[in-house]
C-alpha cells in the first residue's frame, strides 16, 4: 500500500514509462491468443484431438501469406490442448523448421532428440515443415512421414506450414499421393468466420485500439505472467484508453491507417509501425499525438533510394543526372563510364560557373555510385574489360532522380535546370 | 567368481534391444457412433483383407509366385502403375495368402523380405536391410553384400521372396545394386524370387542398362488407374453396412477423383473429410453438399481466394502486370515497366502512387506466396516477373470484389 502511495507522487513520469513498457510488450511479443479464423482453428484443433484420442493418423497443410498468423494459430491450438491432461500425457510434439533443419539428416537427428527415442516416452509425433524441406534430395523425409501417416503404425499427425500457395506442386508424385490433401488456408483480413462480421478495415481499427489500450483493471495484468511488473494505475489507464478511443475517430488518423491498409494487410508490419510510434513516448512526450503516427508511417512509406541520393556530393549528383539522361535517350540501354563522362563534360563546358574536376576524381565518384548499387553490372560481361568500358544498368527511375534533385539541399541552379531539361 | 559390473557405456545398450516407443497412459477412445466407426474404416491405413477391383492382378501375382515357389526356381516380376492404385497392397495380400498355404502345409516355407527404395538413405543400404530381415544383424554394406553373395551361391533349403518397392530410387549411375538384386535370381542355387514395384511403365527401358533390363525379364504387370466404378466399389466395400453415405455422394467423389488421377488414397481421404464435415454439423448422413465442400477443399486451388484477400495495392500491382503482359504480349515483364503501368493505374483511380521501395516490397510479398514468380531481387527494377496465375483469374477475383463493396 505504501508503495502505491509513492507511485502516486510521481504519477505521470513513472506511469508513462510503464505504459510504454506494457504497450511495447503487447505489440511485439508473440501472443498465443488468436483472433479470427475460427473455422480454420477448429479444424486444426479437432484434427489434433482426434489423432491423440482415437489414434487416427492425419496430415495437413497450413497455407497463408507471410505474417498471416500460421504459427500463432498453431501455438494457440497447442496451448489450448496442452491444458488437457489426456493430451499432455499421450502426445509428443516434434518441431522441425525448414530453415534450421536444412537436410534430412539434421531433421532426423533433431526429431530423434525431441522424441527422446533413447528412453522413449511418447507415442505421437507432430512435425511442421516449411517449403525448404520439400526441396531436399528425393524428399525422403516427407515420404516417410506421410507413409507412416498412411499405414497402420504409431498414430502421427504431420502439419506443414508454408507461405507458398503452390506447395503441393513441389511434392513428388508418390509423396503427393500419400499426402491427405487437407489444405487449410489462412488469409489475412478474412473476417467471415469471426463472431461478429465486420469489414476488414473496421477490424484493423479495432486491432489498433486493442493494441494501444491499457488493461481496464489491475487484475488483468496479473493474469498474464509476463506483465506482472507493469502495474498500471486504473485511473491513468481509463484516461489513456479514453484518449486512444478519440484517436480512432480522428479523420487524419483513419486516413493514415487506411492508406497503410491499402498497401499491406498483414498484421506484422502493422505491429512494427505501432512499435515505432509507441517508442516516441517518454517523460517529456507524454501523449501519442497523431503527428507521431504520421512520422512513423513515413519511415515505412519513404523511398530509400531517394533518401540515399540526398547524401551524395554535387559531383555525384551530376553524374546521376547524366546517367538519367543517358538511359532516357537510349531507352534503358546499358551505359559505361565513358558515356557518362562525355555527357557530364559537355554540361560542364557549357556552364562556366561549374568548377571542372579532373577525370580520376570523376572516376572515383563513379565508383562510389557503383558501390552504392545504383549501378548494376550487366551479367555475362567478362572482367577483362577496362573499368571505363564496363557496362552497367542504371537502377533508378527518372522520377526518383527528379525527386532527389528536388530534395537535395543547396543544389546549384544550373544542375537542377540541367536535370529538368530533356537534353 | 566373476564380478558383474553395471554396463558403463551407452554402446552396450545399442546391442540386442528391440526398439520401442513410449506407451500411452490412457487407452484409446473407441469410435462411439456408427459414423465414427465407418470413418475409421475409411482411413487409408485400414487395408481390407481382400482388395476389391484388383482380383485379376491378384491372381496374376499369386499364380506367378505360387508357381515359382512350388518349382523352387528363381525369377523376377516388374509391377508398375501410378501412385495409389494398390500395387503394394496387392503384393502384400498375395504374400499373406501364400503364408496361409504354408501354414496349412500345402506349400514349403519361404523367407519374405521387403525393402523400400525411399526408406533407404543410400541404395547400397538395401544389402544391410535384406540381411537384417533374413538374419537379424546390422553390419556394414560390404559385409552384408559378401554374406548375401555367399548365401545365394549355396544351395538353400528355403525359397526367398524379395519385394523391392520404389525400384527407381535404387538406380544409381553404376546400377550395381539393381544388377545384383536381379542377377541373384538367375543363379540356380539362389532360389530367389524378386518382385519389383515402380511407377513408370517403361522404367526398364528408359533408365536401366541393357544387361539389367535383360535380367528383369518380360514378366510384367501394369496396374491401371481406378475408374469411377471401381473407386465407388472400393469406398462402398469399406463402408460395409453403414448406410449414412448416400450412393450419389460416393459416385460424385469417385467421378471427381477418377477424372484427376484415379488415386484410391485421394478418394478415401475426401470421403473421410466429407464425414468430418457432416459430423461437425451433427448430421448422421453424408449429403451431396458435404462432399462438394470436401472436394472443393481438397482439389480446388485457392489462388482466386488469395488474390481476393490481397491488399488493394497488391491487387493493383497484379493488374498492372497483366496490363503490361497484354501490352507487350510477352509473358515476362520487367519490374520497371510494371511500375509504369502501376503509376498510370493509380492516377486513373485517384490513389496516391506508392514509391518504388514500397512496390518492390509488394512484389516480394506476392513472390513469396507464389502468385508471382520473381527473379532475385538484387536485379532491382530490372528483375523479371512472371504471373503465376492466369490473367482471367485476376480479373475474376478483383471484379467480384468490386461488386461486393
Amino acid at each position: 500500500m505504501n508503495k502505491k502511495k509513492n507511485m502516486a507522487i510521481d504519477f505521470q513520469d513513472n506511469m508513462i514509462l510503464l505504459t510504454r513498457k506494457y504497450l511495447k510488450r503487447k505489440i511485439m511479443c508473440p501472443e498465443t491468443k488468436f483472433r479470427h479464423h475460427v473455422k480454420e482453428r477448429m479444424h486444426v484443433l479437432e484434427l489434433l484431438k482426434r489423432t491423440v484420442d482415437m489414434g487416427e493418423s492425419n496430415s495437413a497443410l497450413l497455407i497463408g501469406p507471410r505474417g498471416s498468423g500460421k504459427t500463432t494459430l498453431m501455438n494457440s491450438v497447442l496451448k489450448e490442448l496442452s491444458s488437457i491432461k489426456s493430451f499432455k500425457e499421450n502426445a509428443l510434439i516434434v518441431n522441425l523448421h525448414g530453415l534450421v533443419h536444412t537436410d534430412d539428416r539434421l531433421a532426423l537427428k533433431d526429431a530423434t532428440r525431441q522424441m527422446q527415442l533413447e528412453n522413449a516416452v511418447g507415442e505421437k509425433v507432430f512435425g511442421t515443415f516449411a517449403e525448404n524441406l520439400s526441396e531436399h534430395h528425393n524428399q525422403t523425409l516427407l515420404y516417410n512421414l506421410f507413409d507412416i501417416a498412411q499405414s497402420a503404425q504409431a498414430p502421427i499427425c504431420v502439419i506443414g506450414m508454408t507461405c507458398r500457395l503452390d506447395v503441393i506442386e513441389l511434392l513428388e508424385k508418390r509423396v503427393k499421393s500419400r499426402f491427405s490433401h487437407r489444405q487449410i488456408f489462412l488469409f489475412p483480413g478474412d473476417t467471415s468466420s469471426s463472431e461478429q462480421p465486420t469489414t476488414a478495415f473496421d477490424d484493423r481499427l479495432e486491432l489498433f485500439q486493442h493494441l494501444l489500450s491499457l488493461p481496464d483493471d489491475e487484475n488483468v495484468n496479473r493474469i498474464e505472467q509476463q506483465y506482472d511488473d507493469c502495474t498500471i494505475d486504473p485511473q491513468f489507464g481509463s484516461m489513456w484508453n479514453e484518449y486512444i478511443k478519440s484517436l480512432v475517430s480522428n479523420a487524419t488518423m483513419v486516413n493514415l491507417l487506411k492508406r497503410m491498409y491499402q498497401m499491406d494487410v498483414s498484421e506484422r508490419s502493422f505491429r512494427n509501425f505501432l512499435a515505432v510510434a509507441v517508442s516516441t513516448l517518454s517523460e517529456k512526450h507524454q501523449r501519442l499525438e497523431v503527428n507521431d503516427f504520421v512520422e512513423a508511417s513515413k519511415i515505412f512509406a519513404q523511398d530509400d533510394k531517394v533518401l540515399m541520393l540526398e547524401g551524395l556530393s554535387v559531383l555525384e549528383m551530376c553524374l546521376i543526372i547524366a546517367m538519367k539522361h543517358e538511359t532516357e535517350i537510349y531507352d534503358g540501354e546499358p551505359l559505361n563510364f565513358e558515356a557518362v563522362y562525355n555527357r557530364y563534360f559537355k554540361f560542364v563546358n557549357q556552364n562556366s560557373s561549374i568548377q571542372s574536376v579532373q577525370r580520376p576524381v570523376i572516376m572515383k565518384a563513379f565508383e562510389h555510385i557503383k558501390n552504392l548499387e545504383i549501378l548494376m553490372p550487366v551479367s555475362g560481361m567478362n572482367s577483362k574489360v577496362e573499368k571505363e568500358y564496363q557496362y552497367y544498368k542504371f537502377l533508378l527511375t527518372p522520377q526518383q532522380v527528379m525527386d532527389a534533385v528536388k530534395n537535395y539541399p543547396g543544389l546549384p541552379t544550373e544542375v537542377s535546370q540541367w536535370a529538368l531539361s530533356s537534353v | 567368481g566373476t564380478i558383474l559390473n553395471t554396463p558403463k557405456s551407452r554402446s552396450l545398450k545399442l546391442k540386442n534391444l528391440t526398439p520401442s516407443m513410449g506407451k500411452r497412459n490412457s487407452t484409446l477412445m473407441k469410435p462411439s457412433t456408427p459414423l465414427q466407426e465407418a470413418r475409421s474404416r475409411l482411413h487409408v491405413s485400414a487395408v481390407p483383407k481382400s482388395l476389391p477391383c484388383r482380383e485379376e492382378e491378384f491372381n496374376n501375382i499369386f499364380t506367378f509366385l505360387k508357381g515359382k515357389l512350388e518349382d523352387k526356381s528363381g525369377g523376377c516380376i516388374y509391377i508398375s502403375g501410378v501412385p495409389g492404385t494398390g500395387k503394394t497392397a496387392t503384393v502384400n495380400e498375395a504374400v499373406r495368402c501364400l503364408r496361409k498355404l504354408t501354414s496349412k502345409g500345402q506349400l514349403d516355407d519361404f523367407d519374405y523380405v521387403a525393402i523400400n527404395g525411399m526408406k533407404l538413405t543410400e541404395p547400397r543400404q538395401s544389402y544391410v536391410q535384406i540381411l537384417k530381415q533374413l538374419g537379424g544383424k546390422t553390419v556394414t554394406w560390404e559385409q552384408a553384400y559378401r554374406v548375401l553373395e555367399k548365401r545365394f551361391h549355396n544351395v538353400n533349403s528355403k525359397m526367398t521372396l524379395l519385394l523391392v518397392d520404389e525400384l527407381d530410387f535404387l538406380c544409381t549411375k553404376r546400377q550395381d545394386v539393381v544388377y545384383n538384386l536381379l542377377d541373384w535370381p538367375t543363379k540356380a542355387t539362389a532360389q530367389l524370387i524378386v518382385v519389383t514395384i515402380a511407377n513408370t511403365m517403361d522404367l526398364p527401358e528408359r533408365v536401366l542398362m541393357g544387361r539389367v533390363t535383360s535380367r528383369l525379364g518380360l514378366t510384367r504387370l501394369t496396374f491401371q488407374p481406378y475408374n469411377y466404378k471401381q473407386l465407388q466399389e472400393i469406398v462402398m466395400s469399406r463402408l460395409k453396412e453403414f448406410d449414412g453415405f448416400r450412393s450419389e455422394a460416393v459416385q460424385l467423389v469417385a467421378r471427381k477423383v477418377s477424372a484427376v488421377s484415379g488415386d484410391a488414397r485421394r478418394a478415401l481421404d475426401i470421403c473421410r473429410r466429407a464425414m468430418e464435415i457432416a459430423e461437425s454439423r451433427n448430421a448422421e448422413t453424408i449429403s451431396l453438399q458435404d462432399v462438394t465442400e470436401a472436394v472443393s477443399e481438397m482439389i480446388a486451388s485457392a489462388k482466386v481466394q488469395a488474390i481476393k484477400h490481397c491488399s488493394k495495392m497488391e491487387q493493383i500491382f497484379l493488374q498492372s502486370i497483366s496490363a503490361e503482359v497484354t501490352r507487350t504480349s510477352i509473358e515476362e515483364v520487367y519490374f520497371k515497366d510494371a511500375y509504369k503501368q502501376l503509376e498510370s493505374l493509380c492516377s486513373f483511380d485517384g490513389i496516391e502512387i506508392p514509391t518504388v521501395s514500397e512496390t518492390l516490397a509488394i512484389c516480394g510479398r506476392l513472390g513469396a506466396s507464389r502468385l508471382l514468380i520473381c527473379e532475385h531481387s538484387r536485379n532491382d527494377i530490372y528483375q523479371k516477373i512472371l504471373l503465376n496465375v492466369s490473367i482471367d483469374d485476376i480479373h475474376y477475383a478483383i471484379q467480384e470484389l468490386d461488386f461486393n463493396s
